[in-house]
C-alpha cells in the first residue's frame, strides 16, 4: 500500500514539474522570439495548469502548479527580467484567477475518476449478477436431472433387496445393468458439473496454460475409451506441434460430452471422426458422426440447455451448454450443423493469449 | 504360495469394504486403517507390500502420511482420491507416492495397478538398469545398446529424447510427473518450465507412435506428467 502511495506521490510531482518545465520553455521561445504579448503568457500557464489539475490526484499539485505558475511569470515575463519583484499590483488577480481555474479543474477531474470507478464497480455487480444466474439455472436443470437416474437405481436396488434375486437371474443381472448405466451418467453429471465449478471458482477468467493440443486430445479418447470400450474413433492431428493456451481439464470435458453425445445419440455403429485443424488464428475441433443427424428445429438452441424432449436422452441439452460455457470463457465459439450423412459439431480456440 | 499384504488407508467405510472384498478374492492379505495414526502404526508393525492411500483423512493429510513412511520404507504407496485437481495429485506424487487413482475406478485398474507397482518395488537392479531389454506391444528398448525398436524398425532419437524414453520404461505402468523426468534428464538446475519436455515429448511421439494422437505408448495424464506402456509379462 505504502508503495502505491509513494509511486502516486512520485508520479504527481513528475506530471507538476515536468508539465511547467515544458508551458515555460514554450513560452519563453514565443515570448522573446516572436511577440511580446503578456496575454498569450497568462493563457498559456492557464493550459499548463489546467492540464497538471488534470492528469494528477487532489488539489494540491493544482494550487502547487498556480503558486509556481506565478513565480515563474514574474521571474521571466515581466520586468525586471530574471528577477522575482513583486511589487506589481494586479498579481493577486492573476494568482486568485489561477488558483481557481485549477481548483475547478481538480474537482471536475476527481469527479470524474470517482464516476468512472462507480461504474466500473456497477459493471462488476451485473457480472456477478449475471453468472449467479447461470448457476441458479444450471443447478435447478441438474438437480432435476440428478433425480431420474437415482430413482431409478434406487428402485432397482429395492427390488432387488425384496425379491431376493438370485444374483445371476436374468432379470437381476439387467437391473444391475440398469444400475450401472445410471450410476455411470451421474459421475459423467458430476464431472461436468466440477467443470463448471473449475470456471467460478477461479478470480475471474480461466487459469490456461500452454498445452499440446494432441496429448489433450488423446487423454479424452482415452477417457472416453474406458467408458465405451466398442466405440471407434478416428483421430487426426495435423502433424506440426500445437500448443495452445487452455484449461486442458476443462477442454477434456468438452470432448469427451461432444464425442460421447455422438456415440449415443447418432444411432449408428460407423466411426466417429474427430478432426483437429490448424488455421491461421483459430484451431478447429471437428467431430463428425455419420448418424441419424440433429433436428433442424433445435439447431438454434442447442446450446441453451433450455429444450428439453421427451425422446432425447436426459441431460443432453446440459452437457452442450456446459460445452458452449467452458468454450465461450476460452473466448472461442461452438457451433453445430448437420452434413449430408450426420451431425457434425465443430469448436475453435483461439491461438494466442488474445484475452488477458 | 506367499500372499502379498495390502494396507488399505480409507475412512470410508464402505468402499473400504469394497476394495478388502476385491483383494481378499484375489489372493491378497488386506488389512484396513481408517485414520492416518492408525495407517502410520500398521505400516511399521506389519510392514505391507503396498500401501493403498485415500488423501482426505479425517486425523492428519494423506502428504503427510506418504512423508512419514517414505522416511523408512521404500514400498510402494498408490493414492486413491477423489481430488481432481492436478496439483494434488503431483504433490501426492512428488512427496513419494508411486502412483494414483482418482475415484470412481474399477476394480481390474486398481488390481493392474498393484500388480504393476509390486513388480516394481523388486525390479530395478543394482547398477539402476532393468536387466532384459523393455518390451511393450512391439517396443522394445535395449538398455545396454541404447537402441529402440518398434516392430523390428529401429528409431532414431536424440540423446535426450532417448534419456526421456528410457526413463518412463524403466518406471513404465507409473506416471512419472513433470519434474520428475526433467529432473532426471536435465538435472536438478533445470528450468522449472517444462515446455522444453512437452516440446521433446510430442517429437518423440511422432517417431514412435503411428499416429501421435491416439498413443498407443507413452500416455499424457494432463497437468500431471507422462506414463509409459506397462511391459509385457514375458
Amino acid at each position: 500500500m505504502k508503495k502505491i502511495v509513494k509511486r502516486q506521490l512520485f508520479h504527481d510531482l513528475a506530471v507538476t514539474s515536468g508539465l511547467l518545465f515544458v508551458t515555460t520553455g514554450l513560452t519563453f521561445f514565443l515570448f522573446y522570439f516572436i511577440s511580446q504579448s503578456p496575454a498569450n503568457i497568462a493563457l498559456f500557464y492557464v493550459i499548463g495548469i489546467i492540464t497538471v489539475a488534470r492528469y494528477t490526484t487532489g488539489y494540491f499539485y493544482g494550487i502547487l502548479a498556480s503558486f509556481l505558475s506565478i513565480i515563474l511569470i514574474n521571474c521571466f515575463f515581466t520586468y525586471p527580467y530574471f528577477r522575482l519583484d513583486f511589487s506589481i499590483q494586479s498579481y493577486p488577480f492573476t494568482f486568485i484567477c489561477m488558483l481557481t481555474l485549477s481548483s475547478i479543474t481538480s474537482a471536475t477531474t476527481s469527479n470524474l475518476k470517482q464516476q468512472t470507478e462507480i461504474l466500473a464497480v456497477h459493471e462488476k455487480q451485473l457480472m456477478e449478477a449475471e453468472k449467479e444466474k447461470m448457476r441458479a439455472n444450471l443447478l435447478r436443470a441438474v438437480s432435476h436431472d440428478l433425480r431420474t437416474p437415482l430413482t431409478s437405481i434406487l428402485g432397482s436396488v429395492s427390488s432387488i433387496e425384496a425379491e431376493e434375486f438370485c444374483p445371476c437371474s436374468r432379470e437381476c443381472q439387467k437391473l444391475l445393468h440398469n444400475i450401472h448405466d445410471d450410476a455411470e451418467w451421474l459421475l459423467n453429471m458430476v464431472e461436468n458439473l466440477l467443470s463448471v465449478t473449475r470456471i467460478q471458482t477461479g478470480t475471474s477468467s480461466l487459469n490456461t496454460s500452454p498445452e499440446v493440443v494432441e496429448e489433450v486430445v488423446s487423454e479424452s479418447v482415452d477417457r472416453l475409451r474406458k467408458r465405451f470400450p466398442d466405440a471407434e474413433i478416428n483421430v487426426s492431428v495435423p502433424d506440426e506441434l500445437l500448443i495452445v493456451p487452455m484449461d486442458a481439464m476443462l477442454i477434456e470435458q468438452v470432448l469427451i460430452n461432444l464425442l460421447e453425445n455422438a456415440i449415443i445419440h447418432s444411432k449408428s455403429a460407423q466411426p466417429i471422426c474427430l478432426v483437429i485443424e490448424n488455421q491461421p488464428e483459430f484451431i478447429y475441433f471437428r467431430i463428425i458422426d455419420y448418424g441419424i443427424g440433429l433436428q433442424e428445429s433445435h439447431l438454434e438452441e442447442i446450446f441453451d440447455g433450455t429444450w428439453s424432449d421427451s425422446d432425447i436422452h436426459k441431460g443432453t441439452g446440459i452437457g452442450l451448454s456446459i460445452c458452449k460455457t467452458i468454450i465461450t470463457a476460452h473466448h472461442g465459439s461452438i457451433t453445430a450443423q448437420n452434413h449430408e450423412e450426420g451431425a457434425e459439431f465443430v469448436f475453435t480456440l483461439p491461438k494466442e493469449e488474445a484475452y488477458a | 504360495m506367499h500372499k502379498f499384504t495390502v494396507l488399505v488407508v480409507e475412512d470410508e467405510k464402505n468402499i473400504c469394504e469394497f476394495i478388502s472384498k476385491v483383494l481378499t478374492s484375489h489372493n491378497y492379505r488386506v488389512s484396513c486403517a481408517s485414520t492416518g495414526t492408525e495407517a502410520l502404526s500398521l505400516a511399521s508393525s506389519l510392514c505391507p507390500d503396498i500401501i493403498l492411500l485415500d488423501l482426505g483423512l479425517p486425523d492428519l493429510d494423506g502428504i503427510e502420511v506418504i512423508q512419514k513412511i517414505r522416511s523408512w520404507s521404500g514400498n510402494p504407496i498408490i493414492v486413491i482420491s477423489a481430488r481432481t485437481l492436478e496439483d494434488d495429485k503431483v504433490q501426492a506424487l512428488d512427496a513419494g507416492a508411486d502412483d494414483y487413482l482418482t475415484k470412481p475406478f474399477g476394480t481390474s485398474e486398481l488390481l493392474a495397478r498393484i500388480r504393476t507397482s509390486l513388480r516394481h518395488s523388486n525390479k530395478i537392479s543394482g547398477n539402476g538398469l532393468p536387466q532384459h531389454p523393455f518390451r511393450a506391444k512391439g517396443l522394445e528398448i535395449d538398455f545396454f545398446k541404447r537402441n529402440i525398436t518398434v516392430n523390428g524398425q529401429a528409431i532414431h532419437l536424440t540423446p535426450i529424447e532417448y534419456k526421456i524414453v528410457a526413463f518412463l520404461a524403466q518406471n513404465s505402468g507409473k506416471v512419472m510427473t513433470y519434474s520428475a523426468v526433467m529432473n532426471n534428464v536435465w538435472g536438478p538446475y533445470a528450468e522449472s518450465d517444462n515446455k522444453i519436455l512437452r516440446v521433446n515429448m510430442a517429437n518423440i511421439r511422432r517417431k514412435l507412435e503411428k499416429n501421435p494422437a491416439q498413443p498407443i505408448f507413452i500416455f499424457t495424464e494432463v497437468g500431471v506428467g507422462y506414463r509409459m506402456v506397462d511391459e509385457d509379462i514375458l
